[in-house]
């Protein structure tokens, strides 16, 4: 890609504009190239990342039976496929009156990331080249499905395309079934989860729930009957109140007694409802604030044309209050995701637990630097997906394409 | 037939007596009375904080009121809310700020409530508020969103938006309040040519050509009661009562 000589020019002016701000950015631009080299250095020569390669599968799935781990094998494969399909879509099927573009960047590129990740990645944690073979083969089928989805979006009739989004919960079921077991797939003890399986179940569970409980509660705070409103502040405050690990801690304890018999029934599901329900208060702040933001009348509007309270809120109040709260609230998801981390302390082997344990073994003695930066890593590139697949969402919901601001 | 002929001379708004204290202990309506025939338009004045907006906002339960009746059409308004929704349903209401939605388009605007509220099917609504869109002069704005709009446009769909509802009162809160000048005359212009064909209307405006020309009846209300109740030439240019000339000469 040629880099047109404006753009040169707009840097220039911007990092060289008088004599003190060329000084500052020398002295950024060493700095950064400092301590860039140092890491890197680090990395290739000093770093030794057999404490990785060693526990590749600890890491990924924890404790998880081996002669099982063929669901989790295609649960993955699965993923990739729904990908690989509302990519293409959303890409194949932009919404008529929304022309704002959904992705930062060219999502060919994205392509390739994907593609060179699958090629990359497997090799350097030196898997065997069948496993190697199984993700490049995943990273195909994510692609495949993109290519053909988009060539084929446009030709699908409407009602189908409406069912479609519908693949996701219908996935969530799914894996939740390959995951721990049941219909005729042998139980998988959920102490025997670990690593990133167990960070991403627990982070997702209590995303998909500690949303329409925020709302609600969101919702109550605003009710104009005083027990609802009460109940609701009382909650958020009580919960927004206390750290998260002491109620990690509570949880543990109380829960069993507060869920009717089976919602909970170990630690890992008790863990997952106490994250969700700490959530769901910082959730309910979230969107009272979207619900603050929306004029009160449209609530007017809607009502003078009849649609009932329920109608009113959730055709025209709710559309406004989410978009206004979406960033807000992804930012609490991105924070629910690294609260996980507080699930090690607890006796919990979500990645930081394994993590712990890998660092404790003797053969590995000293490797933490290795095992933290890869932590780090993976949270980043599980929050930044977050964070895109936020940005999309609120561009195309945004009502109002504005034209690109000229720069 | 008598029965029917009855209905039809019975007026299709009757307020008796509304008073209404807001929270905070004011007296915002201190016993109004009004009488609306099918095919009246009655025109409020009144300098603000006169409760003019809170009395035709309580027609269709936007304000409540704590004594009093309002009688829409034969319908009690009351606690119920399902009897509330059935009077929402036959009565459009237009506000100062147009209160469009603006997460959905002009045409989505106009079918949400035909579509959900009165459960018709989906294609012909489109067809009936392209025809409405068609008669307020912005069909070609039909897959625009409200933010695209001038603010005469929006207030234009805003009618639109009621009329699809096929209402048989229509309430418009200073319409045209919130106007640039120059968009003024196209949304009464609207407002008149709906007269014309018959519509009963109640309208909170300053206007006074408006008034002059299509209303009816002017009403007067100051400090929570109706001062003076006249057929527009009457009004404006043999007022009764003092209070009447004095508001009068203050926006002459």
């Amino acid at each position: 890609m040629a880099i047109s000589p404006s753009r040169w020019q707009r840097l220039r002016a911007e990092l060289f504009g008088s004599r003190v701000d060329g000084l500052v950015s020398i002295a950024l631009i060493a700095a950064m190239a400092a301590i860039a080299t140092g890491l890197i250095k680090w990395a290739l020569f000093q770093a030794q990342w057999a404490v990785i390669q060693a526990n590749s599968t600890l890491f990924a799935v924890g404790r998880y039976p081996i002669e099982q781990q063929w669901r989790l094998w295609w649960l993955t494969a699965l993923l990739a496929a729904a990908t690989g399909l509302s990519w293409g879509l959303l890409r194949a099927l932009p919404r008529a009156d929304r022309s704002a573009e959904p992705w930062p960047f060219n999502d060919r590129l994205a392509v390739l990331l994907v593609l060179a990740l699958a090629l990359v990645v497997p090799a350097w944690l030196r898997l065997n080249l069948e496993i190697q073979g199984r993700w490049w083969g995943i990273a195909l089928v994510l692609v495949a499905l993109r290519w053909l989805a988009g060539r084929l979006g446009p030709q699908l009739p409407q009602p189908l395309r409406r069912l479609l989004p519908l693949i996701w919960p219908l996935l969530y079921l799914v894996g939740m079934v390959l995951i721990s077991g049941g219909l005729g797939l042998m139980a998988v003890a959920p102490s025997d989860f670990g690593g990133l399986l167990l960070t991403l179940l627990e982070a997702s569970f209590a995303i998909l729930l500690c949303f329409p409980l925020g709302l609600l509660l969101a919702l109550g705070r605003r009710s104009e009957l005083p027990l609802l409103r009460w109940g609701a502040v009382l909650y958020i405050e009580f919960i927004r109140g206390a750290p998260l690990i002491t109620l990690l801690f509570l949880g543990q304890n109380i829960l069993g007694f507060l869920l009717p018999g089976g919602l909970a029934p170990d630690r890992v599901w008790r863990a997952a409802w106490v994250l969700t329900f700490f959530a769901a208060a910082y959730v309910a702040e979230a969107l009272r604030s979207g619900l603050t933001a929306v004029p009160r009348g449209q609530l007017e509007a809607a009502q003078s044309l009849g649609l009932s309270m329920p109608q009113a809120l959730i055709r025209v109040v709710l559309p406004q209050a989410l978009r206004v709260a979406l960033p807000a609230v992804v930012g609490d998801f991105i924070t629910l995701l690294q609260d996980t981390t507080l699930l090690s302390l607890i006796g919990l082997l979500d990645l930081l637990g394994i993590a712990r344990t890998v660092m404790a073994n003797p053969a590995f003695l000293g490797k933490n630097a290795e095992v933290y930066l890869v932590l780090a890593v993976l949270f980043w590139c599980c929050c930044a997906a977050l964070g895109l697949g936020s940005r999309a969402l609120e561009t195309r919901l945004n009502p109002n394409p504005q034209p690109a601001p000229a720069r | 037939m008598a029965a029917s002929t009855q209905a039809l001379m019975e007026p299709i708004l009757e307020a008796r007596g509304v008073q209404k204290w807001y929270p905070n202990g004011y007296h915002a309506l201190r016993g109004v009375d009004l009488s609306v025939q099918r095919g009246e338009v009655v025109v409020i004045m009144g300098p603000s904080g006169s409760g003019k907006s809170t009395f035709i906002r309580t027609f269709n339960a936007l304000e409540d009121f704590q004594q009093g009746s309002i009688t829409i059409d034969g319908i009690a308004i009351n606690e119920d809310t399902r009897n509330i929704e059935t009077i929402r349903r036959e009565v459009g209401m237009v506000f100062q700020q147009f209160n469009l939605f603006p997460h959905l388009s002009v045409l989505d605007n106009l079918t949400l409530a035909p579509v959900l509220v009165r459960k018709r099917p989906k294609a012909e609504v489109e067809r009936e508020a392209l025809a409405l869109l068609e008669r307020v002069g912005i069909a070609e704005q039909a897959h625009k969103f409200p933010g695209q709009l001038s603010g005469g446009q929006q207030q234009r769909v805003a009618i639109a938006r009621s009329l699809c509802m096929e209402p048989r009162l229509m309430l418009f809160d200073e319409p045209t309040s919130a106007l640039d000048p120059e968009m003024v005359q196209e949304v009464l212009e609207v407002m008149q040519e709906l007269a014309a064909e018959g519509m009963t209307m109640v309208v909170v405006t300053h206007e006074v050509r408006f008034a002059r020309q299509v209303a009816s009846r002017v009403v007067l209300m100051a400090e929570g009661q109706v001062v003076e109740m006249a057929p527009p030439e009457q009004f404006f240019t043999r007022p009764a009562h003092p209070r009447t000339q004095q508001f009068l000469q203050q926006i002459g």
